[in-house]
This record gives structure tokens, sequence and C-alpha cells, in this order.
């Protein structure tokens, strides 16, 4: 049985390579091909495009791995280690970036990678306005110093520009077909496996075959690959229960399901939960200013209880909003905001609140039942959470517009300074009051330049935000990733999907 | 006929320039930040400026809906803001999905429904009164709990189809008839019985009628009265039901086809409306007013064709 599907699937390779493209075709079964088996995701989305420019981060980064070879990849404990290059070299002023380059590489369409590859991507990626393009904001130049070798000159230091080359902005097109249209539809990468675009239907399924000659075999280990969009949680749940994907993103009410059908768990804490309070200047809030009345909403909440009512308890109660994994964390800053209503109340009697206060937060739909909690705990100090309008997909133009003061969300807890500049800085996303004051300016200064020791001077940063109580973190989410016996797992440190890397056949 | 014909397609038309531009205006007013919302919450101001006028939001409302009318005549219905993709090329993956879908169920219903309402209507007694009872049922029941209950019992328990689709551009017939049989059976269900009950109606008041009567007295027989006769002027209220139906049966498509994953028409609606993804939304309402249009003018050419006085009206 096994004998007889191996050699239909090979003849199927063969003649997808035939049809597909002009290379590979007359080794078309060559021995040592990689172990006969296909690896089926069920995903939350498509890409918007193959342009690997548009990549984006977690669940939107896994579909490009497929296709797109990365600068430097990332291990399952976050560790860095070579890929497309071999190695890399700071400057002693952390302002040039030196990388050695393989010189063994080509891609699918026969283009060769080398250091004017390189520059050609990165150059691009700075100028195609994907997603992630600040993850090369950084950079002012790359720079071809020999055929292996390109030197990426910063504007500033950038403790996560290396992270950054593991993600979107490591990977690597074909210097060819960057700047085409058909690129946005059909990939053109190094990587180990090749679009089949024939099978490939644009939000419905995207299928790839591996790519004869790949070379790095121990990074090819299926024949061939399937991205499975299913946007309904529902049927994402019905397609892993009937085995018609291997893995799959679920939550915890759905991931009942899936373990009542044997499927595995591999579950692991990227984001945390609870209030950002935006307007901590008072702009529009004024009782937003005071410390003590954000310290005494979180207080207000008893952490343990919503996590079992809401989420089943898939996660663990925090009163920080950088990650266990990021070398910011701190155990002390764990339980620092434990509940106690009625310190929540003499602090704002301290703070002439006494009367109450009113927040204002975005009704998002994804998180009611959530709000819906946390209006009842804070009327019980004597703060009326009052849910507004929800505006939708439109919500990054109002929260970038200033329309909240604060809300209720779910956000990414990534490296100490992807985090900073998410959350923290001046340019975060998440401080659209653009609040900072010069001592924390100071230390986010510190983690700038801080090279080795950024993610310890980043706790730093961490304490002050908690201290200020900048947010209100509630709890640390698990990812529930489920999938079948037939495949291994191994779940990736900071991401709720792994990477396409940590997959491979149970046998 | 002919002159019939011009007049209802000059209207479709009318209808299709209207909605056309009541729906782009109208996702222009609810816009928002697109380009934000296209980059991301990473973005700079500055990214988002360049975003605006690569995608011409930086031009007046009535040049760009000008543009689009512009393109539309020429064939070109522009690519997703958020996927690249043209979104002719969308369409034309996605419509035959959800057409052999819907047509094969208007059909079954059509049959089904005009079995059973006849019967109903004819037999009367236990029989008539089955089929109240199931249209009752039928309606009460929405379409996507019935879906859900058939993924659960056939495709997980029993695991006779499966849960979700496998159509892709190289499936051959047996994807297509293993995906779409359980979606098609939910409609079904629904169809038929809402169906069956507005025949039976108008079978028993064309029974009702002097004609009738007159045919009987002249010793016609009653299967030739029923079906040479009755059926045929009943027909126009059983079109105009099944008509409404399929326009019913789009909506209810929507979520049929996100529970079983099909790429159909249902969740590019979906997904395009929810992040007013402007070329896509047109290109879905300008494909379902058309739809609606000739299934309308269809059913009206079958009346015709069916009972002469409604061609003259």
């Amino acid at each position: 049985m096994a004998a007889t599907t191996a050699v239909a699937l090979s003849a199927a390779l063969a003649l997808t390579a035939c049809g597909g493209s002009s290379s590979g075709s007359a080794q078309g079964a060559a021995p040592g091909k990689p172990t006969v088996t296909s690896l089926t995701l069920g995903a939350l989305q498509d890409v918007t495009s193959w342009d690997p420019a548009q990549a984006g981060v977690g669940n939107a980064l896994q579909p490009y791995q497929i296709a797109y070879d990365s600068l430097l990849l990332r291990e399952p404990d976050g560790k860095l280690s070579p890929m497309l290059a071999t190695a890399w070299k700071y400057n002693d002023t952390k302002t040039v970036l030196t990388v050695d380059l393989r010189t063994d590489v080509t891609f699918s369409d026969g283009a060769k990678f080398d250091a004017e590859a390189a520059k050609a991507n990165i150059d691009h990626f700075k100028k195609a306005n994907g997603p992630q393009m600040s993850q090369l904001a950084s950079v002012s130049e790359a720079k071809v110093v020999d055929a292996d070798t390109v030197e990426l000159g910063l504007k500033a230091p950038d403790p996560a520009l290396e992270y950054y080359l593991s993600q979107a902005a490591g990977l690597m097109g074909s210097p060819k077909a960057l700047e085409t249209e058909a690129i946005k539809t059909e990939s053109v990468g190094s990587g180990p496996y090749v679009m089949d675009k024939a099978s490939t239907v644009k939000n419905s399924q995207a299928v790839f075959n591996a790519r004869e000659g790949y070379w790095n075999k121990d990074l090819q280990k299926f024949s061939k690959v399937s991205y499975k969009v299913l946007t309904d949680i529902t049927a994402r749940t019905n397609a892993l229960v009937s085995g018609q994907v291997d893995a799959a993103i679920l939550d915890p009410k759905t991931g009942k399901q899936a373990e009542g059908a044997r499927m595995k768990l591999e579950s692991n804490q990227v984001d945390w939960q609870g209030l950002i309070l935006f307007d901590r200047d008072g702009t529009k809030n004024p009782a937003l200013k005071d410390v003590r009345v954000r310290q005494a909403i979180n207080y207000a909440f008893d952490r343990k209880t919503i996590l079992d009512q809401v989420l089943l308890g898939q996660g663990t109660p925090t009163s920080q909003p950088f990650g266990k994994d990021s070398g910011a964390w701190l155990d002390e800053l764990e339980n620092r905001y434990p509940y106690d209503p009625a310190k929540a109340k003499a602090l704002l009697k301290e703070a002439g609140y006494e009367s109450g206060v009113v927040l204002d937060v975005p009704l998002v739909p994804a998180f009611e039942t959530q709000i819906n909690v946390l209006k009842q705990q804070l009327a019980d100090v004597g703060i009326s959470l009052n849910a507004v309008g929800w505006s939708g997909p439109s919500f990054p133009s109002d929260v970038a517009a200033q329309k909240y003061t604060s809300m209720y969300f779910s956000l990414f807890q990534g490296e100490p300074w992807v985090a900073i500049n998410q959350l923290a800085s001046t340019r975060a996303f998440y401080n659209p009051f653009k609040n900072t004051t010069p001592e924390l300016q100071a230390k986010i200064d510190a983690v700038q330049k801080g090279g080795g020791d950024s993610a310890k001077l980043a706790q730093e940063v961490n304490r002050y935000v908690v201290e200020e109580a900048w947010f209100a973190p509630l709890f640390r989410i698990n990812q529930m990733y489920y999938h079948n016996d037939k495949v291994n797992v191994t779940p990736q440190i900071q991401q709720a999907v792994p990477s396409i890397y940590n997959y491979s056949p149970a046998k | 006929m002919i002159p019939f014909i011009l007049k209802r397609l000059g209207s479709g038309v009318i209808v299709l320039v209207t909605v056309s531009a009541l729906t782009f205006f109208l996702l222009h007013a609810s816009s928002g930040s697109i380009a934000r919302n296209i980059l991301g919450d990473q973005a700079t101001p500055e990214q988002v400026a360049l975003k605006e006028a690569q995608l011409g939001l930086d031009q007046p409302v009535i040049v760009r809906y000008g543009t689009w009318i512009a393109d539309t005549l020429r064939g070109d219905l522009g690519s997703s803001w958020f996927t690249s993709e043209p979104v002719a090329a969308s369409l034309s993956t996605r419509i035959p999905v959800t057409m052999v879908m819907v047509f094969t169920a208007m059909i079954l219903i059509a049959i089904m429904a005009t079995l059973v309402g006849v019967a109903a209507a004819v037999k009367r007694g236990w029989v008539d009164r089955t089929v109240q009872v199931g249209a009752v049922i039928g309606d009460s029941i929405p379409g996507f709990v019935i879906g859900i209950f058939l993924v659960t019992a056939v495709a997980i328990q029993l695991q006779i189809f499966p849960a979700t689709s496998t159509i892709s551009p190289g499936a051959g017939a047996d994807a297509w008839v293993l995906s779409l049989t359980l979606p098609v059976v939910a409609l079904l269900i629904n169809g038929v019985t809402g169906g069956a009950q507005q025949i039976r109606s108008a079978v028993i008041k064309q029974l009702e009628r002097d004609y009738v009567r007159t045919l009987r007295s002249r010793g016609i027989g009653e299967k030739e009265i029923l079906f040479k006769h009755v059926l045929r002027s009943a027909a126009p209220a059983g079109l105009t039901v099944l008509s409404l139906q399929l326009v019913n049966m789009l909506g209810g498509v929507v979520i049929l086809e996100s529970i079983f994953a099909l790429p159909g028409m249902g969740p590019l609606a979906v997904t395009a409306t929810a992040q007013n993804d402007q070329p896509v939304v047109m290109g879905v309402v300008m494909y379902t007013v058309a739809v609606v249009i000739v299934v309308n003018l269809l059913v009206d050419l079958a009346n015709g064709w069916l009972n002469p006085k409604v061609r003259a009206s």
C-alpha cells in the first residue's frame, strides 16, 4: 500500500515538475528524494501577496517559509541559526552588520542567490510598503562587499535586527521576480517547496511540492505541503477532527472537541490580554493621568476567576506586559497587582476620584465576554466601564487617531525591542498619545544601545510600565495548536503557529 | 416577445448602474483609513500616505467611481486591495462552486417540491397534514443548523462525506459531488418544504376553480385535468416562489459555504465586506445583482411561455 502511494506520488511529482518549470524535469525521480509524505495545514487566513516583502509575523509568516528561505533561521527556542547567511557580525558601534552568505543556492526560477540578490531583496523590502516595513526602518543601506558578503548600514543600533532577519525582512525572493506583478500570486523563492499554481486558489488553498535539489534536505521533510485556508473556526475544527488537515490552531472551546478526537495539543503562551490605558497624560480622560487611578484599575481585577470563566483556565494570570521568554520578564512583577478591591477604592479616594471614574473602551466583538466581566468588577470599586462602538477593520486608524483612551485587546509578546516599539516607545502603535517621560526614554535608549544586554536592560522598561500602570494586563493566554498523530510538531517560542521547519512526519 | 426581453434587459442595466453607484459611495463613506488597515498596526504615517496614493484614494470619490465604471466597461474589475488577486480571476474560480450548488439545489427543489405539493393537494388527508407539518419544521430550522448537524453526523461521525471542501481547480467530478452533497441537502431540506407548501396552495386554488368543474363535467380524466390544465395554471405561482427562494438561497449559501469551507462566493463576500475591500465587494455585488436580474427574467419568460395571458400584459 505504502509503496503504491509512493510510486503514485513520485509520478505526480515528476509530472508537476515537467509541466511546471524547465528546471529539474530531467531528474524527476532522483534517488534520495524526500520521504513520501504530505503535510496539510489549516490556516486562519491566506497571504495578502506572495511577494516576500508583504509577509507578516506569526501565522502570517508561516506560509512564506514554505517557499522562501530567510537569511537567519529562528530555532524553536528562539536561538538564531545560519540559513542563507552563514555568519553575521556587528562592528563595535553596532551600526554595521556584516553578513556572509551561502554560495550554493538558486531560486526556483533559476536565478542565483548572492550578495546582489540579498541587496535587491533588502532594497525591495524597504520600498515595497509591506506591513512589516518597519523591520528594516533602522537600515539605511545594503552594500555588496563581494559575491558572498553583504553589509547592512544602520542609522542607529537596532537590537532586534538579527531577529528581523529571521522574519519577514529576512525572506529572500528571486531578484528577477521581485518587481513583477506575477510574484503577487505565485511565489518565487529558494525555499524547500515550490508552488503548484494550478492547484492553488486564493483564499482557499495553496499547494506546494518539494523542490528538487534543495540545498538543505534537513529542512525539506515532506514531498508536498498544502496550506488550506479555514477562516471559520468550526470549519477548521471539523477539518482537523475529520483528518482533512494535519494541524490547526483552535481555541479553548473548540479544543475540547479536538481532544475528544484524540488530537495532540502543543500549547505555548504568545499573547497577553488586558486593558491598555492609552491616555496616561489625561489628554481626553483626566482621571487616567493619575497613576493611583491606573493602579486602582489593576487592583480591581480577580484575574484568576476571569481566566477560568472566560478562557476555561487556559492561561496564566499576570500583571506585566512582557513575555516570559523575552528576557524582560520579571518574576516579582507577575503578581504585582493582586485582587484587592479595598485597596483600589482607597487609591481612588486618595486620588480624589471617590465619586467615580468613567472608562471608555471600544466593544471589540472578540472580547465582548471579557469586557462584560471587567465592567462588573470595575463597578465594584466605583469605576464605570463604558463599552463604546467598534468600527471593525478600521480600528488601526481609530487607535492611531486617538479615538480610544483605553481598550481591551490581545497583544503579542515579542522580543523585548519589538515589544518596546509596539507598546512603550513614542513610535509604538499601542502608544497613540505618544506618552513618555525622560526616565522611561533613558531606559529605552539603554536597551537600544545595550547589544547583548538589551533583553536584561528591557527589564527596567518592564518595571517602569508596570509600576506606572500603563496597562492592566490580566493574563498570558495559551495558544491551542492541535495536530494529529501523523505529524510531529514542535511549538515555536513567541509564535502561536509554529515555523514550517518544526513539522516532521511522525514515522 | 423580443421587445419584452429588451425592455427587461434595459431596466436590468439601470438597476445595475444604480446599485453600483450606491454601493461605491456607501463603501467610500465607511472606508475610514483603508490604507492603515491594509498595512496593519506597524505602519508609519508616511507608509499610510504612500499606500493611499498607490490605491488612488487621494482622488475625489466621483473621479474614482468614473474610473471604476470605465475599467469595468473594458472588462477590468481591478484587483483586491488585500490579496492583490484580480477580481475577475477570483470570481471566475468561485462563481462555478456557488452556481453548481445553487442550481443543483434549485432543480431538485423544483422537482421534489412539485411532486410533494401536488400529492398533498390531490390526496389531502394525512399526506397533506404531513406536508404542512414538514413545512413548519423546515421553515423554522435555519439552513446553517442543518448544515452543522450534517457535518457532525454524516461527515465526522459516519465519515461518508468530507467535513470541508475538497474542490480545487484540478479536482475531478468526485470531489465536486462529495463536497457539494451535504450543503445541497441542507439547502433542499429548507427549500422543498417551503416550496411544496406554496405549490400545494396554488394547486388547491386551481382545483376549486370553475373550469376544473367544467372539464370534469365533460368527462375529462383527472390525470389530464391535473397535468394539462391545473399544473399549467398553478405554475406561475410556483415559479415565483422558486425565484424568491433562489434569492433567499444566495443568502443562506454564504453561511453554508463558511461551514463547509467551500471556495464559493460566500466567504469571498464576507471577507471582502468585513475588510472593506472595495474592488472585490463591487465585483461580488455586481455579480449578485446580475444573477437576480437574470433569474427574474428567466422566470418571466417561463411564465410567458406557460401562460399566454402573461405575455399579453
